[in-house]
């Protein structure tokens, strides 16, 4: 952001903050309606009330007008710089009215207006066509607009003489976007309104459909061969049409889901042999969800058609399974995968020599099996259940090791066993060795 | 009709079941039918109302918090499935998934921070943060729906209201009423001590060490034991009222 330095020593103007590349920054529902260059800001009174500003871009919106140098100030230059300012429209207390006379045909056209009892002149300097009437209009009705005055007073200053809309210069834009404003207002009246007759449409659907599912769960599922075709058709097309209106109906044992599903469910089989084996073997439905949506782009399927489509693979014949640890967690595992690989391989983990010693954490297992560190967690939380390993939990953390008990002799509770993995572990754990 | 004997009787029997089976079949054609017909008007109605008000939803947070309160009043659950007509017709099924894609990103990066736990209100500033380019707001409202719609994943997704703030969790880390209980007291300062949760809540101090671990433990707090009078302070990330801004920005 820009210097944000004060000009004026009676404080008139107030700093307008600007973006590095000169633009102003607009504050909440400020709308910018004009911008104009080579705009002189001058205090006619004697002696001056504030430093002119000279040659900036001058601009309107809703809210203030603005005025920023259109050079930046040169820092070896003598010259005071001057820095962008602004002045809220409401300040605005009079526009003195365009006096047409021989002399001002010769000036620069310049419109007088009072604020907070200093008279402001604007100077345009700019060499363009300019319709000084209409932007004297326009700051007119900004400023009442702005201070709260009725319409009538802002439409006031858009008729012309004759009585005519003028859509030309400063006050054709205002009015088209006023326009605008109003009809959006108006769009979202009707809006509502029609969101209620769909939504009454809606609960008839709703209560057809629940209709619909009650007769499809009555009804016996064996019957004679070319029924079943049928009706196992008819009812795919009841959970393709529930789906649609937005009701949620769980696979069933004998439903296979909306046809939607099942093809989402082949689609996921596939897509989810590649992130399967760079996580090796295990990843979480979660980041199932991540990696499928993002790899899609668009259309992105929901986490519910997610659910519904992983239920579906115990239907299909996919090398893909979905599981569920005791924790909550759910996860995609390929069939193949064992748990008594994972086990043996955590196994071999703990007894080695060093991890005798000072166990393992989830982290430590991540890293050596080579998977997300959740998954780990989850491994570990199993393989103590399965009584392989026992935890320990302590301020650095939850670590576990090989679980020793089952080796120690319930009648002779003190005997130090020399073999086994308890040795082992003697061996590791002496102070004796190095 | 009348019933006759023999066997003439139990084939004309046999016949009537037919027919009313037939018949009965025909009448569910019928509904199956009406059905049909019911879903195709239902689905133009959408349609109309996706012609003129699909970009009020997308613009306007508050109707389109109206719309689910009422979509939820008449039993419809309009981001239920990518192929449904609300996210087909209206386009919001994208918005939400989107955001769902987002929500996950966010608490993943922020997770070796907070433990698993985020401020909604960093939560959402993170989120401003990345969709900057995207002309949509997101209000909380959106975080909260789209939040609720990821619980079905199982990791964890859960909005939890302690004292005034609402938390995100993103961890199966269940928490218990004690865990919440210290939560509040440490909105307060961003931290508490042991001293300071035994005098509040009048626990006995194993009940309140055991807590305290329990939090360490899970990654959730972060202890502080250089205070010169030698308390040990633990501070909670996700309380604080201090924005951490990861660097990374994808």
């Amino acid at each position: 952001m820009a210097s944000e330095s004060r000009i004026g020593s009676d404080g008139l103007f107030n700093a307008a903050e600007v973006t590095t590349s000169g633009r102003p920054v607009l504050r909440r529902n400020e709308v910018e309606c004009f911008l104009l260059s080579s705009v002189d800001l001058d205090s006619e009174d004697d002696p001056p009330r504030f430093a002119s500003l000279r040659s900036g871009n001058l601009i309107l919106t809703t809210h203030r007008l603005i005025w920023i140098p259109s050079s930046q100030p040169n820092a070896s230059s003598s010259l005071p710089s001057s820095s962008s300012s602004s002045l809220p429209l409401a300040a605005v207390t009079h526009i003195f009215s365009h006096k047409k006379s021989i002399k001002s045909m010769f000036h620069s056209p310049r419109i007088r207006f009072q604020a907070e009892s200093v008279v402001v002149t604007i100077v345009f300097r700019g060499k363009g066509d300019f319709d000084g009437r209409a932007w004297e209009e326009d700051e007119k009705s900004e400023s009442e607009a702005s201070s709260g005055s009725g319409a009538g007073t802002v439409a006031q200053g858009l008729y012309g003489n004759d009585g005519t809309v003028r859509m030309v210069g400063l006050a054709g834009i205002l009015r088209k976007e006023q326009e605008q404003w109003e009809s959006t207002d108006k769009s979202l009246q009707d809006a509502f309104q029609d969101l209620n007759a769909l939504m009454s449409k809606a609960k008839e659907m709703v209560s057809l459909a629940e209709k619909m599912r009650q007769k499809l769960l009555s009804a016996p599922s064996s019957q004679n061969g070319g029924g079943d075709d049928e009706e196992m058709g008819s009812k795919e097309e009841m959970q393709q049409w529930m789906l649609s209106v937005g009701i949620i109906s769980p696979v069933t044992k004998e439903s296979a889901g909306a046809l939607y599903h099942q093809e989402l469910s082949r689609q996921l089989a596939d897509f989810v042999r590649i992130p399967l084996e760079q996580a090796g073997g295990m990843i979480s439905l979660t980041d199932m969800y991540y990696h499928f949506n993002r790899a899609r782009g668009t259309e992105l399927i929901s986490p519910d058609d997610l659910w519904q489509a992983c239920n579906l693979w115990e239907k299909f014949d996919v090398p893909v399974m979905l599981r569920k640890f005791d924790s909550g967690v759910k996860v995609i595992q390929n069939k193949s995968h064992s748990d008594e690989e994972v086990m043996s391989r955590i196994r071999t983990l703990v007894t080695k020599t060093e991890t005798l010693r000072t166990g393992v954490t989830a982290s430590d297992a991540a890293l050596t099996l080579k998977i997300a560190p959740a998954m780990a967690k989850e491994h570990l939380l199993s393989a103590e259940t399965k009584g392989l390993l026992s935890r320990d939990m302590s301020p650095d953390g939850l670590r576990f090791y090989f679980n020793l008990f089952p080796e120690i002799d319930p009648t002779d509770l003190h005997l130090v066993k020399g073999f086994g993995t308890y040795g082992e572990w003697v061996k590791a754990t002496s102070l004796l060795s190095v | 009709m009348r019933r006759r004997p023999g066997i003439g009787g139990l084939q004309k029997a046999a016949a009537a079941r037919d027919q009313y089976r037939l018949l009965g079949e025909n009448v569910a054609k019928l509904r199956t039918d009406m059905m049909k017909e019911q879903l195709a008007t239902f689905k133009s109605q959408l349609e109309e109302f996706a012609r003129k008000h699909k970009n009020d939803i997308r613009k306007n947070p508050a109707f389109r918090a109206q719309f689910h309160e009422m979509c939820a009043k008449v039993g419809v659950d309009p981001l239920a499935s990518n192929k449904g007509f609300w996210a087909e017709l209206l386009g919001i099924g994208d918005f939400y998934y989107e955001l769902g894609v987002q929500i996950i990103e966010v608490c993943m990066l922020t997770r070796s921070l907070n433990g698993g736990l985020i401020s909604l209100q960093e939560l959402s500033s993170h989120l401003r943060q990345r969709r900057k380019k995207d002309r949509e707001a997101v209000t909380e409202d959106d975080c909260l729906r789209a939040i609720s719609k990821l619980k079905v994943l199982g990791s964890g997704f859960e909005v939890i209201t302690i004292g005034k703030k609402k938390l995100v969790r993103s961890v199966p880390t269940e928490l218990n009423k004690d865990h919440n209980q210290i939560l509040e007291l440490a909105q307060g300062q961003g931290f508490v001590t042991v001293e300071q949760v035994r005098r509040r809540l009048s626990w006995a101090s194993g009940r309140v060490i055991d807590a305290l671990e329990t939090l360490l433990e899970e990654g959730l707090a972060m202890i502080d034991n250089g205070i010169k009078d030698g308390k040990c302070q633990y501070w909670f990330p996700c309380v604080s009222s201090v924005y951490s801004f990861v660097g990374s920005d994808t």
